[in-house]
C-alpha cells in the first residue's frame, strides 16, 4: 500500500482549511529576504512532473509562481502524476523526460542516476549546504555528485494520542520508552487499550521498528542495515525487536488484540484512537496522521488529539527522526532549470507552501513561525532540527523486501512476538534474496 | 436458431392451482424469499453506508442507523460530485464505455457478416481462430500492451482504453453475431443479391436491421463489462482512470474512507443497473442466441 | 419480408455470381477486426511468452530461470492452490445453485422480480463487490453484517457479561476472580478490578468504601480499582467507584453456598456465616466474553469468503441463462414423460437435465473462465496482511509486474503459465464450434 497517499492526505485535510486563507497563489510579494542569490533573470520554458495534486498541486503552483515573479520570462509547465516513478521511467525510455521532477524517494533518484538520466546539480551545492543539514546534503549525493534537493519532508517519529484517554488514565506524554510502557499499563488499567496498530498495512510495523532501531542501534548501524551490510540476524536487530515485542506482545493492550490489529488497516487504526469513546489511546505513526483524523472523525487538534515525539529508548536517540522526503531532480540542464533549483533551496520558497499547511520543510533556515499551527510546528520543527535524520529504511530497500516481504515478516512477528530469533531469521532470508536480485 | 423462439419462462396456470398445490409450494416461496433477502442485504448495506457520515460508518455497522435514522445525510453524494477525481473518472468511464461499445459492435458485425455470408478460402479457419481467442485472458496482454502504449503514447489515454476493450470484445462479439447472422434465411439473402445489391448494401440494409436483437444484447453486455472494468483501466491509465480504477486509487490512499468509496461505488452501479433493468430481455435472448444452438 | 428495403429506381444490373467475390471484399469486411486482434491479442500473446525468457529488467536472456524462480516461490504455490480451490468450487456451485433456483423460480408468480434481484449484482463492478463484502465481513459483530447475523444466533445461547474486559487489579484476586485470602466469619474481601473504561461502569455507581467487619457475616466490596494515574492497586481510594449489580458467590471447600449482589457502593454482605474456610468469588458470567466473530478476512477463511462474494455476483447470471434454457424445452416432451408415470424428480433427472446439458455446459465454462480471471475481488476484499494468503495466479502476475516490483520477467512467466491453463477451454471452444460450421 502506498505510503505516499498519506502525505497527499495531509495536505488535503490540513490544506483545505487553509486554502481559503492562503489563496494568494500568485502573490508577487515574497515573504523572506529573498536576495541571497542575486541571480540574473532567466528565460525559457521549464517542464516539471511531481505527485502533488489538489491542494498540494495548488501549493506547488504558488511556489512556482514565486519563482516566476522573479523571472517573468519563464514559463513553467507543471504536470501532476499519481506515480511519478512510473511516468518518468516511461518518459526516460521514450527520450522525453521533463526538465525537473520531484521524486518520492531517494531510491528512485539513485535508479535514474544509474541509468544516466539525471544531471548533477553541484552548481547549487553552496545554496543547499547553507540551508540544509549535512544529512540532507548527503542523501542528495550519489557517487560524490549532488543530484537531489529535498524540498518537502515527512516526519515519522511521532506518536499521536487521544487527549481524553490520557487524561482519564492520568498519564502525560512519555519521554522514554520505559515511561511509555509504564503509561501504557496505566492506560490499560483505566479501561482503554493503550495501542492502536494498523497491522493490515505492513508499513506501519516497519515504521515502528525503524524508530526503535535508529535509537537503540544508532545511525551507523541503521545505514548498514539499510544497505544490508549487516544481516537482520545481527544482535542489534534482535535487541530492537525485543523492545518492539514489549508493545506487540502486550496483546491485551492492543485494540482488537494482535489478530484484530492484523486486520486493521492504517486509517481504521487512526479512527480507533480518535473516535468517541476511544477504542485505544495512542498510535505510532507519522505527521500525516492529522490528515486522517480530519477526514474520519470529529476530533480537534490539541483539545482532542495531540502529538509527542517518538520517545528515546534507554535514554538514547531523543529527537532522532525517521522520515521521508520528496527530492527535486533535474533531467535537463538549462539555465532556467538551474535557477529554479536554486530558488527551491531558499527558505523563501519553502515558506510559501509552509504557510498553506500540510507541509514540512527540511530547510533549517525556515522560520517555524510561518507554520499555521502548533502541531505542525512541533512535527516540522523536529524534522528540520533533528540531529540525526534517516530515511524510512523500507523505502530504501528493494521493493521486493521493503515493500512486500518485510511487511509480511513483521506481520508474522506481530502474530508471535516472542519468537524474535525466528522473525529475524525470516527477515534475513527474505532480505538476502531481495538484495541479491537487486533493487 | 431464431431468437424469437426463446420466450421468458411461462408462468404456469397459477390461477388454476388448487389450495393443496399452493400449500405444497409454500416452502419454495419461503426459500426463495430468504435467498432474495440474502441477496439484497449486501447491496442495501452499501447504500445505507453511503448515506452515513464517515465517523458514524467507521464506528458501527450500517444497520445501527435504523435505530437512529437522523444520521442519514446526502452530504456524501454532494461531496463526491465535487470531488474532481470522481467526476473526472465518471466522464472518462462514459467516454470509454460509449467508444468501446460502438466500435467493437461495428467492427464485429462487419467481420461476422463476412464469416457468415461471404465465401472465401480459409473462412472456417478464420472463424475457429476467433472462437479460440475468446478464452485468451486479458491479463496475458497487459505487459506487452503496457510497453506498447508507452511507446505509442497511448498510455493514460481514453483512446488506448477504448482500443484495448474493443480488441478483447471482438472474439465474443464476432462469434455471437456470426451465429446470429448465419440464421438469417438464405432466400432473403439470395433475393437481395439477385437484385444486384452489393455486399455493403446487403450488410447495411438487410443484415444489420435483422441483427438488431443480437446487437442490442451485445451492447448491453459490453456496457456492463466496460463500465465495470477495473483491471485494464487501473493498469493502462493513471490520471484518466475509469471509475472502478479511480475508486481503487481512493481506497489505496484513504484506506477505508467509506464516505467516498460507498457513495461512488453505489452511484457507479446505478448506470449499469439501469441499462440492465431496461434491456434485460434482450440480454438474455442475445446470450442464448450466441451460445445455445 | 421479401426485398422490401428501398431501392430507389435503379435498374438492376445483370445478376452476377454471388458466391465468388474478389478478395478485397472479404478483406475489407475482416480487415479492421483482423488488425485489432493481431495487435492487441496475438502479438501480446507471443510477446509475453518471449518476455518470460528474459530477465525482469529485460536486458538479459535467462532461458527458463523465471519459471524456476516462479515455481520455487511459496507465494506462487499458495496462488496455484487458491486457483485450484476457486476452479473446483466456484463454477460448479454457481451452476448447481443456478440450476436449482431456475427450476424453483419456474413455479412462482413473482419470478421476474426475483430474477432482477439476483441478477443485479452482475451489474455492479467486481471491485465494488469487493468493497461491499469487505464491509460485510468485518470481524467485530458490531461492524460486520455477516458476524452480526451469526452473533444474534450465538447470543440466544450465551449472554455476554457486563464487564467482559475487566481484569483483577492486584494479586489479591486470582485470574479466576477468587479472593485469595481464606475468610472466616467477620472477614472482609476487597475485590479490585481494572481495565473498565469509564463508560462501561454500570449506571448508579458511587464512591466505593473499605468494607467494615461485621460479626457473623462476611462483607466485601467490588470496585473499579483505578483513578487517574493508577492509584494504589488493592486499596480502596477516594475517586474509585463501586460496581453495582455484580453477583458474588461465597464458596466453602470450593462449593458455592450462597450468592449476593453488590449495591451502588459495590458492597456486598453474606449474613449468617459461621466458622472459617470461606472464599469469595465474582460469578464468571460477569466476565463472559462477547462473541469475537468469525475472522472471515483472516488468512484461513479469506478464499472461501471471496468465493461466497463471487457466488453473490454470478448465481443470478447462471439462473437467468439456465431459466431461459428451461423455458425453451418443449412442453410436450415433459408432458409425455409425465404421462408415462415418471415422478417429477425422474423427469428432472432423465429429461430436463440432459436437454439442458448444452446450457449448463456454457454456464459452467463461462464461470470457469471467469474464475481463472478473478482479480478485482481479491484487490478490494483482502486486507494487506492476508494478500499472500488470498492471491491467485492472475493477481500475482499483476502484482509482480505492476505493483512496485516491476518484475516483468516473472509476471510474463506467470501469464504464460496461465495461458497454458486456458488451453483446455480453447480446445473445447474450438471443437464445439467446428461442429456448428
Amino acid at each position: 500500500m502506498s505510503k505516499r497517499g498519506w502525505f497527499v492526505l495531509t495536505a488535503i485535510a490540513l490544506g483545505l482549511s487553509l486554502v481559503a486563507a492562503g489563496c494568494g497563489g500568485s502573490s508577487k510579494k515574497s515573504s523572506g529576504g529573498g536576495g541571497t542569490t542575486a541571480a540574473a533573470q532567466v528565460k525559457g520554458t521549464i517542464s516539471m512532473v511531481a505527485v502533488w495534486t489538489g491542494p498540494e498541486g495548488a501549493a506547488i503552483q504558488a511556489v512556482l509562481n514565486g519563482f516566476k515573479a522573479k523571472n517573468p520570462g519563464v514559463t513553467i509547465k507543471y504536470k501532476a502524476a499519481k506515480d511519478p516513478g512510473q511516468v518518468l521511467t516511461t518518459a526516460v525510455q521514450g527520450g522525453n523526460p521533463p526538465d525537473i521532477a520531484a521524486l518520492p524517494s531517494p531510491g528512485l533518484m539513485k535508479g535514474f542516476v544509474a541509468q544516466g538520466a539525471l544531471k548533477p546539480i553541484d552548481f547549487a551545492k553552496s545554496d543547499i549546504s547553507s540551508n540544509f543539514s549535512a544529512d540532507w546534503l548527503k542523501f542528495g549525493t550519489v557517487n560524490g555528485k549532488l543530484y537531489g534537493l529535498f524540498f518537502k519532508g515527512a516526519n515519522k517519529s511521532t506518536v499521536w494520542y487521544n487527549v481524553h484517554a490520557f487524561k482519564n488514565a492520568g498519564v502525560t506524554a512519555p519521554k522514554d520508552w520505559k515511561d511509555l510502557l509504564a503509561s501504557a499499563k496505566t492506560i490499560s488499567a483505566s479501561g482503554t487499550p493503550a495501542y492502536s496498530i494498523g497491522g493490515a498495512d505492513g508499513w506501519t510495523l516497519t515504521d515502528l521498528f525503524e524508530n526503535i532501531y535508529l535509537r537503540t542501534a544508532g545511525a551507523a548501524k541503521y545505514d548498514q542495515l539499510a544497505d544490508h551490510k549487516i544481516p537482520w540476524t545481527d544482535p542489534s536487530v534482535k535487541t530492537a525487536m525485543k523492545d518492539m515485542s514489549q508493545v506487540l506482545g502486550d496483546s491485551k493492550n492492543i485494540n482488537g488484540g494482535a489478530s484484530g490489529a492484523l486486520q486493521t488497516n492504517f486509517p481504521d487504526s487512526v479512527t480507533a484512537v480518535f473516535t468517541n469513546p476511544p477504542k485505544a489511546a495512542m498510535i505510532f505513526e507519522g505527521d500525516f496522521v492529522p490528515g486522517v483524523v480530519a477526514g474520519q472523525s470529529k476530533a480537534k487538534p490539541v483539545t482532542d488529539y495531540n502529538v509527542f515525539p517518538f520517545p528515546s529508548v534507554n535514554g538514547q536517540g531523543a529527537g532522532d527522526v525517521v522520515g521521508g522526503g520528496d527530492v527535486i531532480v533535474m533531467f535537463k540542464d538549462t539555465p532556467a532549470s538551474e535557477a529554479l533549483i536554486k530558488y527551491l533551496a531558499t527558505p523563501e520558497a519553502a515558506s510559501i507552501w509552509a504557510k498553506r499547511g500540510g507541509f514540512s520543510s527540511p530547510n533549517k533556515n525556515l522560520n517555524l513561525s510561518v507554520y499555521p499551527d502548533d502541531i505542525t510546528r512541533t512535527t516540522a520543527g523536529a524534522l528540520a532540527k533533528a540531529a540525526v535524520f534517516r530515511f524510512d529504511m523500507s523505502d530504501l530497500a528493494p521493493a521486493k523486501f521493503g515493500g512486500d516481504a518485510e511487511f509480511t515478516d513483521l506481520q508474522n512477528f506481530l502474530k508471535s512476538p516472542s519468537d524474535v530469533n525466528g522473525a529475524a531469521a525470516k527477515l534475513e532470508k527474505d532480505a538476502a534474496a531481495a538484495y541479491k536480485a537487486g533493487g | 436458431m431464431a431468437v424469437a423462439e426463446v420466450r421468458q419462462p411461462a408462468l404456469r396456470d397459477e390461477a388454476h392451482e388448487t389450495l393443496a398445490v399452493r400449500i405444497a409450494k409454500l416452502p419454495v416461496h419461503l426459500f426463495l424469499l430468504l435467498i432474495g433477502i440474502m441477496w439484497l442485504i449486501p447491496a442495501a448495506g452499501l447504500f445505507v453506508t453511503s448515506l452515513l457520515p464517515a465517523a458514524t460508518a467507521n464506528a458501527r455497522g450500517w444497520w445501527h442507523v435504523f435505530s437512529k435514522p437522523s444520521e442519514v445525510t446526502f452530504a456524501n453524494y454532494r461531496m463526491i460530485f465535487h470531488n474532481s477525481a470522481i467526476t473526472h473518472a465518471l466522464v472518462v468511464t462514459a467516454e470509454v464505455t460509449i467508444g468501446a461499445t460502438i466500435l467493437p459492435i461495428l467492427i464485429a458485425s462487419l467481420a461476422a457478416y463476412a464469416l457468415a455470408w461471404i465465401e472465401f478460402p480459409g473462412r472456417d479457419w478464420a472463424f475457429v481462430t476467433v472462437v479460440g481467442l475468446m478464452v485468451v485472458p486479458i491479463q496475458m496482454a497487459l505487459i506487452p500492451i503496457f510497453s506498447l502504449y508507452n511507446t505509442l503514447n497511448l498510455y493514460d489515454t481514453v483512446l488506448g482504453l477504448i482500443l484495448f476493450h474493443t480488441a478483447f470484445a471482438l472474439p465474443f462479439a464476432i462469434f455471437l453475431l456470426r451465429n446470429f447472422f448465419a440464421g438469417i434465411p438464405r432466400d432473403l439473402m439470395e433475393a437481395a443479391r439477385i437484385d444486384g445489391a452489393s455486399e455493403w448494401r446487403l450488410f447495411f440494409k438487410v443484415v444489420l436491421p435483422l441483427g438488431l436483437p443480437a446487437i442490442a444484447a451485445l451492447a448491453i453486455f459490453q456496457v456492463l463489462f466496460v463500465w465495470n472494468d477495473f483491471l485494464v483501466g487501473f493498469t493502462l491509465s493513471q490520471d484518466n482512470q475509469p471509475i472502478a480504477a479511480a475508486l481503487a486509487g481512493q481506497l489505496r490512499q484513504f484506506g477505508s474512507n467509506l464516505d467516498v468509496i460507498a457513495p461512488a461505488s453505489f452511484f457507479s452501479a446505478v448506470i449499469p443497473l439501469t441499462v440492465f433493468a431496461l434491456f434485460q430481455r434482450y440480454f438474455v435472448q442475445g446470450l442464448l442466441a450466441g451460445s445455445v444452438k | 419480408m421479401g426485398v422490401e428495403f428501398p431501392d430507389p429506381g435503379r435498374t438492376p444490373p445483370a445478376p452476377r455470381p454471388s458466391r465468388v467475390r474478389a478478395a478485397w471484399i472479404p478483406l475489407s469486411f475482416l480487415g479492421p477486426a483482423f488488425a485489432l486482434l493481431t495487435v492487441w491479442m496475438i502479438y501480446p500473446a507471443i510477446r509475453t511468452i518471449l518476455r518470460s525468457l528474459w530477465s525482469n529488467q529485460g536486458n538479459k536472456f535467462v532461458w527458463f530461470q523465471n519459471y524456476s524462480t516462479m515455481f520455487g516461490d511459496s507465494v506462487i504455490h499458495t496462488a496455484i492452490k487458491n486457483n485450484i480451490i476457486w476452479i473446483a468450487v466456484g463454477p460448479l456451485s454457481v451452476t448447481l445453485f443456478g440450476l436449482v433456483l431456475a427450476v424453483l423460480t419456474e413455479r412462482i408468480a413473482w419470478a421476474s422480480f426475483f430474477k432482477i434481484v439476483l441478477f443485479m449484482p452482475l451489474a455492479v463492478s467486481l471491485f465494488a463487490v469487493g468493497v461491499i463484502w469487505r464491509i460485510m465481513y468485518q470481524q467485530n459483530p458490531d461492524q460486520g453484517a455477516v458476524n452480526a447475523g451469526l452473533n444474534s444466533i450465538h447470543n440466544v445461547f450465551n449472554t455476554p457479561g457486563v464487564l467482559p474486559r475487566a481484569a483483577p487489579s492486584s494479586p489479591a484476586v486470582t485470574d479466576k476472580f477468587v479472593f485469595t485470602k481464606q475468610l472466616s466469619a467477620g472477614g472482609t474481601a476487597t475485590l479490585g478490578l481494572t481495565a473498565i473504561s469509564p463508560q462501561d461502569v454500570p449506571a448508579g455507581a458511587t464512591q466505593a468504601a473499605q468494607p467494615k467487619s461485621k460479626p457473623g457475616s462476611i462483607t466485601g466490596v467490588v470496585w473499579r480499582d483505578f483513578k487517574p494515574g493508577g492509584g494504589k492497586p488493592g486499596v480502596v481510594e477516594q475517586g474509585e467507584l463501586g460496581i453495582p449489580g455484580v453477583t458474588v458467590a461465597l464458596l466453602q471447600n470450593g462449593k458455592s453456598t450462597n450468592t449476593a449482589k453488590t449495591d451502588n457502593h459495590g458492597a456486598f454482605t453474606f449474613d449468617g456465616v459461621s466458622g472459617s474456610g470461606y472464599q469469595v468469588k465474582i460469578a464468571p458470567a460477569t466476565f463472559a466474553q462477547p462473541w469475537q466473530g468469525v475472522q472471515w478476512l483472516g488468512p484461513s477463511l479469506i478464499t472461501p469468503a471471496m468465493i461466497i462474494a463471487f457466488l453473490w455476483t454470478a448465481v443470478g447470471f447462471a439462473m437467468v441463462v439456465i431459466g431461459a434454457g428451461l423455458s425453451a424445452i418443449p412442453r410436450d416432451v415433459l408432458e409425455a414423460a409425465r404421462t408415462d408415470g415418471a415422478s417429477e424428480f425422474q423427469v428432472f433427472k432423465r429429461v430436463t437435465v440432459p436437454l439442458l446439458m448444452p446450457v449448463l455446459t456454457v454456464v459452467f465454462v463461462t464461470q470457469m473462465i471467469g474464475v481463472l480471471k478473478i482479480f478485482d475481488i481479491i484487490y478490494a476484499t483482502a486486507p494487506g496482511s492476508v494478500i499472500n494468503n488470498a492471491t491467485t495466479l492472475t493477481f500475482e502476475m499483476w502484482r509482480r509486474s505492476f505493483l512496485g516490483e516491476n518484475a516483468f520477467g516473472i509476471g510474463a512467466a506467470i501469464a504464460s503459465f496461465l495461458m497454458l491453463l486456458f488451453v483446455p477451454f480453447l480446445i473445447y471452444q474450438v471443437r464445439s464450434q467446428r461442429k456448428n460450421l
